[in-house]
C-alpha cells in the first residue's frame, strides 16, 4: 500500500477533521450553486439572442429620450414664442432619435470589441493569481473588493495609472513611446471576426488567416521595444521574442491547416457550424474527436499558441535571471501594464481561437443544447485559459536553443505530417 | 465619399512612409516606415476586394518579411553603425531605372481598364486556390521550385567551412 504525502508527513492537519470536511462539502455546494443558478437565470432570462434584448431595451430607452427632447422642444417653442421666434424644424425628437439610433448601432460592436479586451485581462490576471496562489499552497489576494481578492486586478490597474511614466534619458522618444500601442493595437483588431457565441461582429471570409496574420504584426511592436529604450537587455529580450513568435507561427498556422481542410472554409463561423452535430449520436463532432489528426493538431496548437503569447514554459524573451524582464524592462506605469494587458489579450484570442477551431465554439455537448451558445464559448475559452495558467506554474522554463530546435526539428515536421495524415483520412 | 477619404488616406500612407524609408538616416526607422508602407498596401488590396491577398500581405509582408528585415538590421553591427550616412552614388542608374519603369508602367496603364475598382469584399479564397492548384499548377510549381532553388543557394553560400 503506497503512502501518500499527507501519511509521511504526520497526522492529518486540523483542516481534514469532520466538522472541516462538512464544512468543504457545504462550500462546495455553495460554488456549485454559484455557477448553476446564474446560468439558469441566463438561459431562462436572456437566452440564446443577448442583442434582441438589448435592442428592446435600447428602444424603450430612446423613445423616452425623444418623448422628452419633444416635450423640451416644445415648451422651449411655447417660451420662445412670445418673443415670435421658433426653433428650427430639424430639432424633432424624431430627428434626434434617429440619429443617435444609427450612432449607437453603428458604435456598438466596437464598444464590445473595446471591453472585451480591457476587461478579459483583469479577469485572467485575477484567475491567475488566485491559480497560481493555491498551486503554491498559498491563498493569493483575499482582502481587495472583500470576495477572494476579485478587485485586486483593478486595485494594481489603478496603481499602475498613478505610477510615473519613466523614458529613459537616451531612449529613442517616438520608439518608446509606439511599441506599446503597437503591441496592443492588434489584440483589438483580431476580436473582430470571432463569434463569440453564433455570431462574430465581421464574418469575414479568411477570418482564420486574418487573425493568425494580424496577430503577428505585434511583433513589430515588440522589436520597437526592445530597440526603442537603448537597453542592451532589452534589444537582447525584443530579438528573442521576435525570434521565438515568427518561428512558432509557422507550425502554429500549418497546425490548423487540417481544420480549414475539414470544414472547406477559413471562415471562422463557417467552421464553427462544421462543428455542430454528433458522431454515433453521442460523440460531439468537435475538431479534437477527429481520429489522429484532430488531438496532433490540437496539441501543437496549444503548444505554439502558448509559444506565441510568450508564456512560461517558452517566456525565454523575459527571463528574469538573464534579461532582467525582457523587452519592457524600461517600462513603467501605464505604458508597462498595456504590455500586460495585450499579454492576457493575446492569450484570450489564443484561447478563443483554440476553442472555436477544436472545441467547437458555441456548439454544445449533446443534450445540453438548451445552454446558450456563448456560455458555451466562454466556459471553452476560460478553460483553455486556465491550462495555460497551470502551464505557466508547472512547468520550468527550457533553453533557448532547445527552444528553437522543438520547433523546428520536432513541431514543424510533425505538423507537416499532421496535414498528409489529414489528406488521407479525408480521401 | 468615405470611400475617397480611405484611399487618399491609404495613399499617404503608402508613399509617405516609403519615402521615408529610402531617406531617413536611421536604418530601424527606415525598416519601421517600411512595415507602415507595406501595411498601406494591405489596406489598398483590402479597399479592392481583394481579401485573401489583404491577409497574405499582412502575413507575409508587414508581419514575416519586415520583422526579419528589422532582425537583420538588431543583429547587424553596432549602434553608431544605425545612424549611417545617405550615400548616393549610383544616382544616375537609379534615375534611369526609375524612368523606365515609370515608362512601362504608363504603357501598361494604356491597356489596363481604368476601373474605380471599388468592390464589396466577396470571398475569392476559393477561386485562387483553385486557380492555383488546378488551372496554373505548372507556374505555380514552377515558382516554388524556383524560390526553393533560391533557398538551397542561400544556405549553401551563408554556410562556413
Amino acid at each position: 500500500m503506497p503512502k501518500g504525502p499527507w501519511e509521511v508527513m504526520g497526522p492529518a492537519v486540523p483542516s481534514q477533521t469532520d466538522e472541516n470536511i462538512r464544512g468543504r462539502y457545504v462550500n462546495s455546494f455553495k460554488v456549485l450553486a454559484a455557477l448553476v443558478i446564474p446560468l439558469l437565470l441566463l438561459t431562462v432570462l436572456v437566452g440564446e439572442d443577448p442583442y434582441q434584448i438589448f435592442l428592446t431595451v435600447f428602444s424603450f430607452c430612446l423613445g423616452v429620450f425623444v418623448w422628452v427632447i419633444d416635450l423640451g422642444v416644445k415648451i422651449a417653442n411655447a417660451g420662445v414664442g412670445l418673443l415670435g421666434w421658433r426653433f428650427p424644424a430639424w430639432l424633432s425628437g424624431a430627428h434626434i432619435g434617429g440619429l443617435v439610433h444609427h450612432v449607437v448601432l453603428f458604435l456598438l460592436p466596437f464598444v464590445l470589441i473595446l471591453m472585451v479586451v480591457q476587461l478579459l485581462p483583469a479577469v485572467i490576471v485575477w484567475m491567475e493569481l488566485k491559480a497560481a496562489a493555491h498551486m503554491q499552497v498559498r491563498l493569493g489576494p483575499m482582502r481587495v473588493g472583500r470576495w477572494h481578492g476579485w478587485a485586486q486586478p483593478f486595485a494594481d490597474g489603478i496603481k499602475l495609472f498613478l505610477k510615473e511614466d519613466l523614458v529613459p534619458a537616451k531612449a529613442n522618444k517616438w520608439t518608446h513611446f509606439l511599441a506599446p500601442v503597437i503591441v496592443l493595437a492588434p489584440a483589438y483588431i483580431c476580436y473582430a471576426p470571432i463569434p463569440f457565441g453564433k455570431t462574430a461582429v465581421v464574418d469575414l471570409d479568411i477570418g482564420l488567416l486574418f487573425v493568425l496574420a494580424v496577430s503577428g504584426l505585434a511583433v513589430v511592436g515588440m522589436l520597437m521595444a526592445g530597440w526603442g529604450s537603448n537597453n542592451k537587455y532589452t534589444v537582447l529580450g525584443g530579438l528573442r521574442a521576435a525570434a521565438q513568435v515568427v518561428s512558432y507561427e509557422i507550425p502554429r498556422v500549418i497546425s490548423v491547416l487540417p481544420i480549414v481542410m475539414w470544414a472547406g472554409t477559413m471562415s471562422l463561423s463557417g467552421i464553427m457550424t462544421a462543428q455542430e452535430g454528433l458522431y454515433a449520436g453521442f460523440l460531439p463532432k468537435w475538431f479534437i474527436f477527429y481520429p489522429v489528426v484532430g488531438q496532433i493538431s490540437f496539441v501543437i496548437y496549444l503548444i505554439t499558441t502558448v509559444a506565441e503569447t510568450n508564456r512560461t514554459p517558452f517566456d525565454l524573451a523575459e527571463a528574469e535571471a538573464e534579461l532582467v524582464s525582457g523587452f519592457h524592462t524600461e517600462y513603467a506605469g501605464i505604458k508597462f501594464s498595456i504590455f500586460f494587458i495585450a499579454e492576457y489579450a493575446y492569450v484570450f484570442l489564443g484561447c478563443a481561437l483554440g476553442a472555436l477551431l477544436f472545441l467547437g465554439g458555441g456548439a454544445p455537448l449533446p443534450f445540453m443544447g438548451w445552454i446558450p451558445s456563448y456560455v458555451w464559448f466562454f466556459g471553452k475559452t476560460f478553460f483553455l485559459v486556465f491550462l495555460f495558467i497551470w502551464f505557466r506554474w508547472t512547468f520550468p522554463r527550457i533553453r533557448v536553443d532547445r527552444l528553437m530546435e522543438f520547433c523546428w526539428k520536432f513541431l514543424l515536421p510533425w505538423s507537416l505530417v499532421n496535414i498528409a495524415i489529414a489528406g488521407l483520412l479525408m480521401l | 465619399m468615405i470611400e475617397k477619404i480611405i484611399f487618399y488616406f491609404l495613399t499617404v500612407m503608402v508613399l509617405v512612409p516609403a519615402v521615408m524609408a529610402v531617406t531617413l538616416k536611421n536604418i530601424f526607422h527606415c525598416a519601421l516606415f517600411l512595415v507602415l508602407s507595406l501595411t498601406g498596401v494591405a489596406g489598398l488590396f483590402a479597399m479592392l476586394g481583394a481579401d485573401f491577398i489583404f491577409v497574405a500581405q499582412i502575413l507575409v509582408y508587414a508581419g514575416g518579411i519586415t520583422v526579419l528585415l528589422l532582425f537583420v538590421v538588431l543583429l547587424s553591427g553596432n549602434p553608431k553603425d544605425w545612424i549611417i550616412k545617405q550615400v548616393n552614388v549610383q544616382w544616375f542608374g537609379a534615375l534611369a531605372v526609375s524612368a523606365v519603369f515609370v515608362a512601362a508602367l504608363s504603357v501598361l496603364f494604356r491597356f489596363l481598364p481604368l476601373s474605380s475598382g471599388l468592390a464589396q469584399a466577396q470571398p475569392t479564397t476559393g477561386l485562387l486556390g483553385l486557380l492555383l492548384i488546378r488551372d496554373m499548377v505548372l507556374p505555380f510549381e514552377a515558382v516554388s521550385l524556383a524560390l526553393l532553388s533560391a533557398m538551397v543557394g542561400a544556405i549553401h553560400f551563408s554556410k562556413k567551412e
